[in-house]
């Protein structure tokens, strides 16, 4: 039955203009994110092959130092001693850490405009990792970007409510429920029939779309986790989408007049796409404020004030503690590197517990602001997004837990070869502690986003079937 | 005649249950992130206070220490909030609020509150000005876009002008009782804001941000009454109520919606923004063009007259470091200069997009004069590294003047207190105008022809059909 039901309303859709229009006014929409969004992807990877390219330049000039040292072609020369740990671990070899574009992320651009995506790690100091940060003008930051996840979350739930706002609405302004219902047809079937036929069309369209559009920006559609992720976005848009029909339907339950459901769905589309976020985010600061960076650049200050004070003592009290790191048949000689990262670290543990304290709050915050997106579903949709597209701050924080690791490792390497004064040589460089990125586990991103599509599925599933619900008794004349 | 009609608008809109609705919870809105501002910037400009205090008394009693220890350990500057950031927080939780003032570097303000945020913050600050700039003019069009329409559906508009009244009267009146009924919901509102303006704000600074108050509502004036122009032009135009909201509504997603994002891109295509790493190479390699340390000796030399280094009045060490510090300066001030030149001309493209939209124009100001967007934030920027400059220049004189002397040179209390503390001023309104008049001009531009339409629209082309 609901098959005949949708081949005729293809009929009287496809003699209604406003489907040509949805259908183009879409394509434009999603081809325009898309071009965006490789468009930023491609800027990214650019810059991380600059960054790369620049890396291997200055480690093959270094390995080529060092050869001319060692066979006595150059003489060193400098302020600090070229061959010396200190100048090699901090300056000339100083690794580039990034978190290259993840498969899906010309899908959304999310936060990734935010967060720093690579940085050159400077390992005399842990708190300037905090310091990096991509240059970008601050009111475009303000504005967002025009991506795809843009038109998903706030254009396409309008293309639906413009086709289905008026669902049974004109038919029984028109007359011709009656007419349809006296058929063997249930107002159920009825309504499942327009409500499929719409969101299979719209929908089909929208993942057609996103599919062409990704290979043409270059999606390595080879790959398990591209269709895993691509799965999950798609059982996300459905059932988006369903929300929004459901919200149609329910609304036509009501029996009022076309130009009356159309202005409810609009607020409706209105307090759950741009009010509710706002008012979700100003709950979550309000109630759980971030603590202030201003303070805790004042309990920094503090804190690391008294190592800065006692400079070059710590570093005799730290060969007292490690008297393996002596350098051989020297009294403790400071020199410059020594001085610097032996006050660098007695900072570093003195504000280390501010900093970690800050980070607990912070995430403390972030947790309790995370519920608060089940207040909406566009703030669902969105966080799914970004999680799927690699561009959540999920995602970064896995990138600056490893770059916290590779940072140890860097220290771990080099410390006890600045201590002990050890001139390196060209061969060393290839046991120097290498930096590659790790991909989020294919379970870390399914866990978020699976919390998130419960979430969806919760308020697609209760506005459907309230929807329907009371339109099976709905009356089918004015 | 003109009062009757509006009096008849403004009645019917307050029966109007929707209207009730809307009015009800825009009004909620509005006085809750007024409130919520407020808080913010009073908790903010507490700690901002203190901070500023603390560094001061960390700078003072650093002891004793050479000069140059003293220039790295720096100061920190924070970013005061202006008073009308409760209206407008515009770009603040995109830009540091904190810099590090320290030897021969110009560093970048660290810590934008929109990276503690989450996915939440994106979607938009709650503000009294978010709420004007986008929901105000939804409320305006459903005020207004059946004025004409559905006295044409209904057959009134036939009755109306048998009865002789004249279509532009009937304009004005429509459009004064769309602004009465406006006023009824916004005058409260602005009460209650500039209440909280004078509550929160330090004795003087009230009365100094009372013009850019001004014209902040004059400026939004103008914006509303865009609106009502262009929501009666169509509704005058339409054939039914329903096209002219569907229009209307079209007008307002493009305007607050798309818009923006579409001109950022555009903006950002004509002047592209480097990459950090771009901008952070030609900064090394520029930084790196200093004149040799030979060359400056034998400059020095010349200079005070003498043969050898040793014959120095003065400790080389000082001036040379100074030498690295004003070269440092120059490339700075180039480098930076081209960054922040390219934001500004984005931002500038922005405002003219407004020739298609008036948010970008509103926005523009809205922020310009709420002390909260990009130019202000550079002028902060400017003066804190004024101050860093500045500071050093106190101590690597000491290092000069200092000549040769048995032991380590070392400075105390007497010489951290010789650099002053930093204090800053906001520009003035004179400035933020003159940096918002494409914005203001163009809002004057979609106000007037906007009032000029909806004139043309009820007299030539309103028929009763």
């Amino acid at each position: 039955m609901i098959s005949t039901i949708v081949k005729q309303e293809w009929r009287l859709l496809q003699a209604d203009r406003t489907l040509g229009a949805v259908v183009l006014l879409m394509g434009l929409l999603v081809g325009y994110s898309l071009y965006n969004g490789s468009a930023w992807v491609g800027f990214q990877r650019e810059t991380l092959a600059g960054a790369e390219a620049e890396q291997s330049k200055r480690l093959a000039k270094l390995k080529q130092d060092l050869e001319d040292f060692e066979a006595g072609r150059k003489e060193p020369k400098g302020f600090q001693d070229p061959r010396s740990a200190g100048a090699i671990g901090g300056v000339t070899a100083a690794p580039h850490v990034a978190m290259p574009p993840a498969p899906l992320a010309t899908l959304a651009i999310g936060q990734s405009d935010l967060y720093p995506y690579y940085f050159k790690l400077n390992p005399r100091s842990k708190q300037a990792i905090l310091a990096n940060d991509e240059i970008e003008n601050p009111t475009n930051l303000l504005a967002g970007r025009f991506d795809l996840a843009f038109v998903l979350i706030y254009l396409f739930p309008l293309l639906i409510l413009a086709l289905g706002y008026n669902m049974v609405a004109s038919e029984r302004e028109q007359g011709t429920l009656l007419l349809a219902l006296s058929q063997p047809v249930t107002m159920g079937q009825l309504v499942a029939g327009k409500v499929l036929l719409r969101g299979g069309l719209l929908l089909g369209l929208v993942v057609a779309f996103t599919l062409a559009g990704a290979l043409v920006t270059g999606v390595d559609l080879g790959s398990g986790t591209v269709w895993l992720r691509l799965g999950l976005w798609i059982a996300m848009m459905t059932l988006y989408a369903g929300f929004w029909f459901g919200l149609a339907v329910l609304v036509n339950s009501w029996q009022s007049s076309s130009a009356t459901n159309a202005l409810t769905l609009a607020g409706c589309w209105l307090g759950l796409v741009l009010v509710a976020p706002s008012v979700a985010n100003l709950l979550a600061t309000s109630l759980y404020p971030v603590p202030s960076r201003v303070e805790m650049v004042q309990a920094m200050r503090r804190a690391g004030k008294e190592a800065q004070l006692k400079g070059s003592t710590l570093l005799a009290k730290y060969m007292e503690d490690h008297p393996e790191l002596m350098p051989e048949g020297e009294k403790t000689q400071p020199d410059f590197a020594s001085i610097t990262y032996a006050v660098q670290m007695e900072v570093d543990k003195q504000v280390q517990p501010v900093l970690d304290q800050f980070d607990r709050q912070v995430t403390r915050q972030q947790e309790f602001a995370d519920r608060f997106r089940f207040i909406s579903p566009a703030i669902l949709a969105q966080s799914a997004m970004n999680d799927l597209a690699g561009t959540s701050l999920g995602r970064y924080q896995h990138f600056s837990r490893q770059v916290d690791g590779f940072f140890e490792e860097w220290r771990a390497y080099f410390l006890p070869k600045i201590f002990q004064k050890t001139k390196l040589k060209a061969a060393d460089l290839e046991s120097f502690p290498r930096y590659s990125f790790r991909e989020e586990e294919d379970a870390a991103i399914t866990g978020r986003v699976g919390v998130v599509l419960a979430g969806m599925a919760a308020f697609s599933s209760v506005v459907l079937m309230v929807g329907f619900g009371r339109i099976k008794s709905a009356r089918a004349a004015g | 005649m003109i009062g009757y009609i509006a009096h008849k608008e403004m009645r019917e809109m307050r029966r109007d249950g929707r209207f009730q609705v809307a009015a009800g919870i825009v009004m909620t809105l509005l006085v809750v992130s007024v409130a919520i501002g407020w808080e913010q910037y009073v908790t903010v400009s507490r700690q901002h206070e203190q901070a500023r205090a603390e560094t001061r008394e960390q700078w003072l009693t650093q002891g004793k220490k050479n000069p140059h220890s003293a220039a790295h350990y720096g100061v920190y500057a924070f970013k005061p909030k202006s008073p009308l950031s409760l209206v407008d927080r515009g770009a603040d939780p995109y830009t540091g609020v904190a810099v590090w003032l320290e030897a021969h570097k110009q560093n970048e303000f660290k810590y934008k509150p929109a990276r503690d945020a989450n996915t939440l913050a994106r979607f938009g600050d709650l503000t009294a000005s978010s709420v004007m700039q986008l929901l105000i003019p939804l409320l305006i069009i459903l005020m207004s876009f059946s004025a004409f329409a559905g006295e044409k559906e209904q057959g009134t508009l036939r009755l109306l002008l048998s009865m002789g009244v004249a279509r532009e009267k009937l304009a004005i009146g429509k459009a004064l009782g769309i602004a009465g009924g406006l006023g009824t919901l916004l005058v409260p509102a602005a009460v209650m804001g500039s209440a909280a303006l004078m509550l929160g704000s330090e004795e003087g600074a009230f009365s100094a941000n009372l013009p850019r108050l001004a014209w902040m509502t004059a400026s939004y004036l103008l914006y509303f009454a865009a609106f009502i122009g262009l929501s009666l032009t169509v509704s005058a135009m339409a054939r039914t109520g329903r096209l002219a909201l569907v229009c209307l509504l079209g007008f307002w997603i493009f305007n607050g919606l798309a818009a923006p994002r579409l001109m950022s891109d555009v903006s950002r295509t004509i002047y592209r923004t480097p990459s950090s790493f771009a901008f952070a190479r030609e900064m090394e390699s520029e930084l790196k063009k200093e004149q040799s340390e030979e060359a400056l000796k034998r400059k020095v030399m010349a200079q005070y007259k003498v043969e050898k280094m040793e014959d120095l009045p003065v400790n080389f060490q000082g001036i040379a470091l100074q030498a690295s510090e004003e070269h440092g300066n120059e490339v700075y001030d180039r480098l930076y200069g081209q960054l922040w030149d390219t934001f500004e001309a984005q931002n500038r493209l922005q405002q003219q997009g407004a020739v298609v939209a008036p948010l970008l124009a509103m926005r523009s100001v809205s922020m310009g004069l709420s002390g909260t967007d990009f130019a202000q934030f550079r002028d902060f920027s400017v003066a804190a590294e004024q101050y860093r400059r500045q500071l050093i220049e106190v101590l690597n004189d000491d290092i000069t003047k200092a000549g040769k002397q048995e032991g380590p040179h070392l400075g105390d209390e007497r010489l951290w207190a010789k650099a002053p503390p930093f204090v800053y001023e906001a520009p003035g309104v004179g400035r933020v105008l003159s940096q918002q008049c494409w914005s203001l001009s163009l809002l004057a531009v979609w106000a007037t022809s906007g009032a000029a339409l909806a004139g043309w629209a009820a007299t030539r082309r309103l028929r009763a059909e």
